[in-house]
């Protein structure tokens, strides 16, 4: 009967560390409904001795989900939605872990729109927040809290204004990512058929 | 020697005998603090045809029938977590139960399953290594490296760029619902994914169906959950000792209700009749020496006893009223000397009356049921016990000097007064009016064997039940596959046959193969992986531009024992059935088989080392058979009884047959009138109103003239008894023992009713 947990399971623990912190980077962020943007991602790892660059752009819908869409070095889509997460080349899908069988796939799809959007009380749940804060621009330390994170992330690092432009992933496993996001739109017209 | 110095002695050994009976069941109850065993199962008939299927039944039976899983459900998985402790801390601790799980114990399946994961694909997996084309499987492995979330991979990527043991384990992962979370039990609702529950699980010693061990569960989990609630949670409670225990509290309860009224009801009769409480416990000493013998010897016999045999064999014994019964209304209005005359005219009477239901019951031990044969000694020996304390001590305890018969009796002797003896015109009425019913009754006839007809669980168990099942999904345990091999390795391999066919069938299946592959599997697996990787590898390198490391490839494989030794075999070991016949056995367990369909498309199947179980299907049609085998038996019984009574009666002998042969017949008509839908325990009575019914026309036809009062009265005493004992069961909740009652309520009344109008005009003129 016993069965093991196979993804991160994520306890939310609604105190906020720093409320002072969270309240000055809000403050900096807009945070609309829909956003979208582009971004360059540099991923370090093991066994690697150039680092891999991939760029592409993404959609952050509040409470619906977020597309990752690689354009170079060649096309591949992620899609991350309450009910599932799904990894997609040429039509074909790769990968696909279903809500309804993995609880963790909508904690994930939360954290990834969190990070995009720099939406602090969310991440609070999950990480310890430090940081600081200069004129419009703000920085953010993420340690995760005890739990089943701490096995995936040692780290996260946010940087931004309006919006999040630097993201800084240290993995468990030796991997670092740094995603920097550009010409981020808050107009963005919403596309509810996006994340059905 | 006289009678009464033969019955002196007879009763000095019969008391030695009876002491020596009490003293045993002393030394059983009472000293050993033996329980009667309450598993419904041991009275099934044990799958005579097929001891392997029943082997792994019982060893799936045996896994669940400690369990009692507990659900606490809360809006949040932290209040859920709060109530689990309020439940485990109300619980306590010397009761075993797990909620919390160890790192170490959630880390075992990785322990277990790294080094060997070069073998381990899933079929999606090795259907695409087989298939696509490499440039495909770079192109998905390169997507897994760039994207920022992938699904869950241990270790490098260029160890496993195609993550074919993350998404092995993650098949794995889907076999259940439950995931470790925050080091506890948890799972999800997967309608409402943000509802969550904490769950516990607690073994019971000893089988769930034994008495003490849910006697002593029971008020303690109900404190726990009341705990639980007090923090806002909901609590479903699922299991076999749940069923168990409520199945064995109703059987009390009515004991307590029907047994009460009964008893009352049979004292208050005894008094009006004899003014006096000494025949009622004259009565009541020989059925409880019958009780105390019947009990001992069946110990002897099958070393323990079960409740059900208890029930229905006390119940039995009921027809031993009839002889305390008769030997008192023929004492009415006698002399103490007299006495042993009236004797010597009564016992060829009541030992006919005797033989013939210890043939009826006797015949119960034909069919295998061991709970049938348990039955049929018990109740057999019981009557005799009882019959030899009526003979033996009866005469020397009933007091002295004349026993004045009651106004009471003499009225209701008198009343035989009231039916006429038929005719050949009137039996031909009477019969018409009897065929015309039966073809209404044949019309209406339902036969329906199907087991969960005797299902009678509280209706809030089996809503908890229902619930638990929607939340965990798990795989159902009343139809299943047993495969066997001569060994582990062929076992395994005919395993992974039959799921590969069942996928094909679009059906869940758990087996254990898939947590732990053949080794020709493994080997091939493990070949067709490397093979790909090293396809895939320049084509990696070139669009990386850099060159990608080798993975570390293991020959190691996962053997049956290494897998058994590991905690992280615990979810489905149940289903490792280990020696089974001449070789190694397992069980696959089904998700989604439960359509007729269905079912019967897999009970088609046929491959090597594989057998179709569906526990409920095979019971049903087991009942159905011993139903057709009881029709048999009461025909012969007919017959056997036909044949003992013309002994004696030689060709009147039909006058004391037909009446219950009528009753028979028109109880069965009006069961089906009555819109009740016949099984084995409607026609199980039959054979019990056989017994009863023929004693009634054996004590009128000896003294068959209208203005007999003695005769009269003894029948309708013990028919009155017999309603109030056995008619009362139709008052029962649980199905079974509703039809049992319902069928001798009708039945014996049917019997009692007629016998008066089959005996003859004039004393002594055959037909």
């Amino acid at each position: 009967m016993k069965r093991r947990a196979l993804l991160i399971a994520l306890w939310p623990v609604a105190v906020i560390a720093e409320p002072g912190l969270a309240q000055a980077v809000r403050e900096r962020l807009q945070q609309p409904e829909w956003l979208r943007g582009d971004f360059t991602q540099t991923k370090k790892v093991p066994g690697f001795a150039k680092p891999l660059v991939s760029t592409g752009n993404f959609v952050a819908a509040r409470g619906r989900g977020v597309l990752w869409r690689t354009l170079k070095p060649f096309a591949s889509e992620l899609r991350l939605t309450q009910n599932e997460i799904r990894a997609t080349q040429g039509g074909q899908t790769s990968m696909r872990l279903d809500a309804a069988r993995e609880p963790a796939v909508r904690l994930i799809t939360t954290l990834m729109f969190s990070l995009l959007n720099g939406d602090v009380s969310g991440l609070a749940d999950v990480f310890e927040l430090t940081g600081s804060t200069k004129g419009a621009s703000w920085q953010l330390s993420l340690t995760p809290k005890p739990g089943a994170l701490q096995q995936v992330l040692k780290k996260v690092e946010l940087e931004g204004d309006g919006f999040v432009r630097r993201i800084q992933l240290f993995e468990a496993n030796g991997d670092e990512s740094l995603i920097q996001l550009t010409g981020q739109r808050v107009d963005a017209a919403p596309e509810p058929g996006l994340f059905q | 020697m006289s009678l009464e110095q033969t019955t002196r002695r007879l009763a000095g050994l019969w008391l030695v005998i009876v002491l020596a009976c009490v003293a045993h069941n002393v030394w059983h109850w009472v000293v050993h603090k033996r329980m009667p065993v309450t598993d419904m199962l041991a009275m099934l008939p044990r799958d005579e045809q097929r001891p392997l299927a029943a082997q792994a039944t019982q060893a799936l039976a045996d896994a669940g029938s400690r369990r009692v899983t507990v659900l606490i459900g809360g809006a949040d998985a932290a209040q859920a977590q709060r109530a689990a402790d309020a439940f485990l801390h109300s619980l306590g601790d010397d009761i075993s139960a797990r909620h919390r799980v160890a790192d170490a114990d959630s880390q075992a399946w990785l322990t277990l399953y790294t080094p060997v994961r070069a073998g381990l694909l899933s079929p999606q997996a090795r259907a695409r290594l087989t298939d696509a084309p490499t440039t495909e499987l770079a192109d998905q492995a390169l997507a897994a490296l760039y994207q920022p979330v992938g699904g869950p991979r241990v270790g490098a990527w260029a160890d496993d760029p195609l993550n074919l043991f993350g998404q092995w384990l993650a098949e794995r992962g889907q076999a259940s619902r439950v995931r470790v979370q925050d080091g506890r039990l948890m799972l999800t609702d997967p309608d409402a994914t943000d509802r969550h529950y904490a769950l516990v699980l607690i073994e019971l010693s000893g089988s769930g169906f034994e008495i003490s061990a849910q006697r002593a569960l029971q008020p303690r989990m109900d404190a726990a959950a009341r705990a639980a609630e007090g923090q806002g949670a909901q609590v479903i409670r699922a299991g076999v000792p749940l069923f168990a225990a409520a199945a064995a509290e109703q059987a009390e309860r009515e004991i307590h209700t029907i047994g009460l009224g009964s008893l009352v009801g049979i004292v208050a009769l005894t008094l009006l009749a004899f003014r006096s409480i000494r025949p009622r416990l004259l009565v009541a000493l020989s059925m409880a020496v019958g009780l105390a013998v019947a009990a001992s010897v069946s110990l002897l016999v099958f070393g323990e006893l079960h409740l059900v045999t208890l029930v229905f064999g006390s119940s039995l014994l009921g027809v031993a009223e009839n002889y305390g019964s008769n030997y008192f209304s023929a004492r009415q209005g006698l002399e103490a000397g007299e006495r042993w005359a009236m004797l010597a005219r009564q016992i060829p009477v009541v030992s006919l009356a005797m033989a013939t239901t210890v043939i009826g019951y006797a015949l119960l031990a034909l069919p295998p049921f061991p709970g049938l044969r348990q039955i049929a000694v018990f109740s057999a020996v019981g009557l005799v016990a009882a019959f030899v304390t009526v003979l033996w001590w009866f005469p020397l305890l009933d007091g002295a000097g004349r026993m004045a018969p009651t106004r009471f009796a003499h009225w209701l002797g008198s009343r035989r007064a009231l039916w006429p003896g038929l005719k050949a015109r009137g039996l031909a009425v009477l019969l018409l009016v009897s065929v015309v019913l039966a073809g209404w009754g044949a019309s209406r006839l339902r036969v329906d064997d199907d087991i969960r007809q005797l299902q009678s669980a509280p209706a809030a168990l089996v809503a908890q039940q229902r619930e638990f099942a929607r939340l965990m999904q798990a795989p159902g345990l009343a139809q299943f596959f047993v495969v066997q091999g001569r060994d582990e390795q062929e076992l395994l391999e005919r395993e992974e046959a039959l799921t590969a066919r069942l996928r094909g069938m679009q059906l869940g299946a758990q087996a254990i193969s898939d947590w732990l592959p053949s080794l020709r599997r493994q080997r091939a697996d493990a070949a067709l992986a490397t093979r790909r990787a090293a396809d895939m590898r320049p084509v990696l390198a070139e669009r990386l531009g850099q060159p990608v490391a080798s993975s570390a490839s293991t020959q190691a494989a996962l053997t049956p024992k290494a897998w058994l030794a590991s905690p992280a075999s615990e979810p489905v070991r149940a289903q490792w059935l280990g020696r089974l016949g001449e070789g190694q056995g397992t069980v696959v367990l089904l998700r989604g088989a439960e359509s007729a369909d269905t079912r019967a498309a897999l009970a088609a199947l046929k491959l090597d080392g594989v057998t179709w179980v569906d526990k409920v299907g095979e019971v049903s049609t087991l009942l159905g058979r011993y139903r057709q085998l009881m029709s048999a038996v009461l025909v012969l019984g007919f017959v056997l009884t036909w044949a003992a009574l013309a002994w004696r009666f030689g060709r009147a002998a039909w006058r004391a047959l037909a009446p219950t042969a009528l009753a028979c017949v028109l109880t069965v008509a009006l069961l089906a009138i009555a819109g009740q839908v016949l099984q084995l325990f409607h026609i199980l009575p039959l054979l019990i109103l056989l017994g009863l019914g023929v004693d009634y026309g054996i004590f009128l036809l000896e003294q068959p003239g209208r203005h007999e009062t003695r005769p009269f009265l003894s029948v309708t005493l013990a028919a009155a008894s017999t309603l109030l004992s056995f008619g009362l069961l139709a008052l029962s909740g649980t199905p079974a023992l509703h039809a049992f009652g319902l069928t001798l309520l009708i039945g014996v009344f049917l019997a009692w009713l007629f016998t008066p109008l089959f005996m003859p005009q004039d004393p002594g003129s055959g037909s």
